[in-house]
């Protein structure tokens, strides 16, 4: 098993700095999901370890290895794209065993692999069947049978259940997830769902315009989000963010009829009269919290499993609320939407976490 | 009386189209037809088959080295088309794949150079020919036309279609760029190459003015020469001229008929 050393990496197309400086180190065997926006970079720095971009300044560590200038064949890394990037005039059986055949290895040693990748994939049947005849789910099968065949060290995925519907998606979600249980070798997964990167990692790294914002197991960036950012983009439904001022040990919400909620116990409490935002979860939302809102609701969507009602008071910014005894919730019900002060996170006006 | 409308409708459709097919199948017929008949019976415009054909065919092969001037033909149709294919597929490949704003600009003076007629370069390529000492050669013919322009542009389109992440996957298993090129570009693109064999192999076989200015010997002579020198001549035996206009056409109706399934998708830009 290998792992990964990004120091500085950065990357620029003339004048314009795409990935501005990262510094990252994944552990031997450990699964990392890069997760961002669209345009945050998450795929520029994929291809940048992959070698399919060059890399304009830092240094790339493949294991103990220097790889910025190697060629991609030699990084001991496999590939998984999106669009599945499966020859068209090929039948599966060649699509995986091609690279194992241009590096002239044994015809039975190519037919082993291939035929244990097909093993663990199930993908048996559809040896000798060409990427036109398979469905989305097969050809992305097939695509990480290509990448296990060539028994890389790091494994690299861009993105790929984008093109699957929902419910293959969350198949192959579960399959990915075997797969790397199965082989235990690094992989890097590129996603611009979370939900993907939460089940998945075993780190995220949450990236926006070309800088990594933060790296945390999925539950510590959900937990402790170090920016609004972070916070913002883990968690769904979105973390609910009100403007706030400080007065006291409390912070006042204009928004919300001048309502107020508690500070909580902080270590480097904000100034008194400082703006700040206050983050509040959906789910944090409970019955018996020592501290209230009061609100209107506006709409109620109920899931079967849990409700989500948006609220707001008298024109105010709405709020989500996710409840899993909401059955009960109506359009117009005014309620004291209760919550625990401790779930409660503040955040400065550059939007930095105030602990 | 929709239903009387719609029938009336297609019929005239169906008299429009057996006209234009009768236009388009009709010469053929008369070039067949005439293979047969004597150069007074053509004249006199009849359209039945005769028994001419063999005497036709004996006159032909007595006038003319067919062997030699079929075997000129065919060896520059074919050595132009795998050359216009390679030189010009590769350009619109790194057009394409290498994009940058210098090689946009060459793009765009290239393209500029498809609305300057032949004519207006003839005389400085023959000059240019003729300093190289190649003045009757296969390699006069050749050489202009290994680069084309409208080819490399038909290519680049083409190239547009092809998955660039095909190309990605193939850097990963291990391919240099020319192996990408052979072993997944030219493959997957066989459409694309169908259709431009067609249309470079066409063009080649029926060249005609270039030829007739750089080839000077009879021995050096193309079809398309033989066929309009035969055409000229001051008795011209129709008779003779139409066996050497149906061995003039038959190469391309082959190469059509091979090719025409793959012709119609890359014209149509199918990469499957």
């Amino acid at each position: 098993m290998t792992g990964l050393k990004l120091r500085n990496v950065r990357k620029s197309y003339g004048a314009a700095e795409v990935i501005k400086g990262v510094d990252l180190d994944i552990s031997p065997g450990e699964f990392v999901v890069f997760v961002g926006p669209s345009g945050c970079g998450k795929s520029t720095l994929l291809r940048m370890i992959a070698g399919l971009e060059e890399i304009s300044g830092g240094d790339l560590f493949i294991g103990d290895n220097r790889m910025n200038d190697v060629d991609p064949a030699q990084r001991g890394i496999a590939m998984v794209f999106q669009s599945y990037a499966l020859y068209p005039h090929m039948t599966v059986r060649e699509n995986m065993g091609f690279a194992l055949r241009f590096a002239k290895k044994p015809k039975d040693e190519i037919a082993r692999a291939v035929n244990e990748a097909a093993r663990i994939l199930e993908l048996g049947p559809l040896l000798d069947r060409r990427p036109k005849d398979l469905s989305g789910g097969q050809r992305q099968r097939v695509a990480i049978g290509r990448a296990i065949v060539r028994q890389p060290d790091v494994f690299l995925f861009d993105e790929p259940l984008s093109n699957l519907d929902a419910e293959l998606r969350v198949h192959m979600r579960i399959e990915v997830a075997r797969l790397h249980k199965e082989l235990a070798t690094t992989i890097i997964y590129v996603t611009h769902d979370q939900v993907e990167a939460m089940t998945l990692a075993d780190k995220i790294v949450v990236m926006r315009a070309g800088v990594v914002e933060q790296v945390g197991a999925p539950l510590t960036l959900y937990d402790d989000p170090n920016n609004l950012f972070v916070a913002g983009f883990i968690g769904s439904p979105k973390m609910n963010f009100l403007a706030g001022v400080v007065e006291q040990d409390r912070v006042r919400l204009p928004e919300f009829g001048n309502q107020s909620i508690p500070l909580g116990h902080l270590a480097n409490p904000p100034a008194q009269g400082s703006e700040v935002t206050v983050g509040i979860r959906p789910e944090a939302f409970k019955r018996g919290g020592a501290a209230g809102l009061e609100l209107t609701i506006e709409i109620v969507e109920h899931l079967g499993n849990e409700s989500f009602a948006y609220a707001r008071q008298s024109g105010g910014q709405m709020l989500t609320l996710a409840t899993e005894d909401g059955r009960g919730l109506q359009p117009g019900q005014r309620i004291e939407a209760r919550f625990d002060p401790a779930h409660v996170m503040l955040f400065d006006t550059s939007g930095q976490r105030i602990r | 009386m929709s239903r009387v409308f719609a029938q009336a409708r297609s019929g005239l459709v169906y008299a429009g189209l057996s006209l234009a097919a009768f236009v388009s199948i009709f010469p053929f017929f008369w070039m067949l037809v005439g293979t047969t008949n004597t150069a007074p019976d053509i004249i006199k415009g009849k359209i039945t088959f005769g028994s001419a054909l063999f005497d036709n065919i004996t006159n032909l092969f007595a006038q003319v080295d067919m062997v030699q001037v079929f075997w000129n033909s065919t060896f520059l149709a074919i050595v132009g088309t795998v050359l216009t294919l390679a030189i010009s597929s590769l350009a619109g490949y790194a057009f394409e794949m290498f994009p940058s704003k210098t090689r946009e600009r060459v793009f765009a003076v290239l393209l500029l150079t498809l609305s300057i007629p032949f004519a207006a370069i003839m005389v400085p390529l023959f000059v240019m020919m003729a300093k190289l000492t190649l003045i009757n050669t296969f390699t006069a013919i050749l050489l202009p036309s290994i680069a084309s322009v409208f080819i490399i542009f038909y290519f680049r389109q083409a190239t547009k279609a092809f998955p660039h992440e095909l190309r990605d996957a193939a850097k990963i298993d291990g391919l240099k760029e020319w192996q990408i090129f052979l072993y997944i570009y030219l493959p997957v693109m066989r459409s694309t190459y169908a259709a431009a064999i067609i249309i470079v192999f066409m063009a080649n076989w029926n060249n005609y003015l270039w030829p007739l200015i750089v080839l000077q010997t009879n021995e050096n002579k193309t079809l398309t020469l033989v066929v309009s020198s035969l055409a000229s001549s001051y008795y011209p035996d129709y008779g003779v001229v139409m066996v050497a206009t149906v061995l003039a056409t038959l190469p391309t109706i082959i190469v059509f008929f091979l090719l025409q399934r793959r012709f119609v998708e890359g014209l149509t830009g199918s990469v499957k």
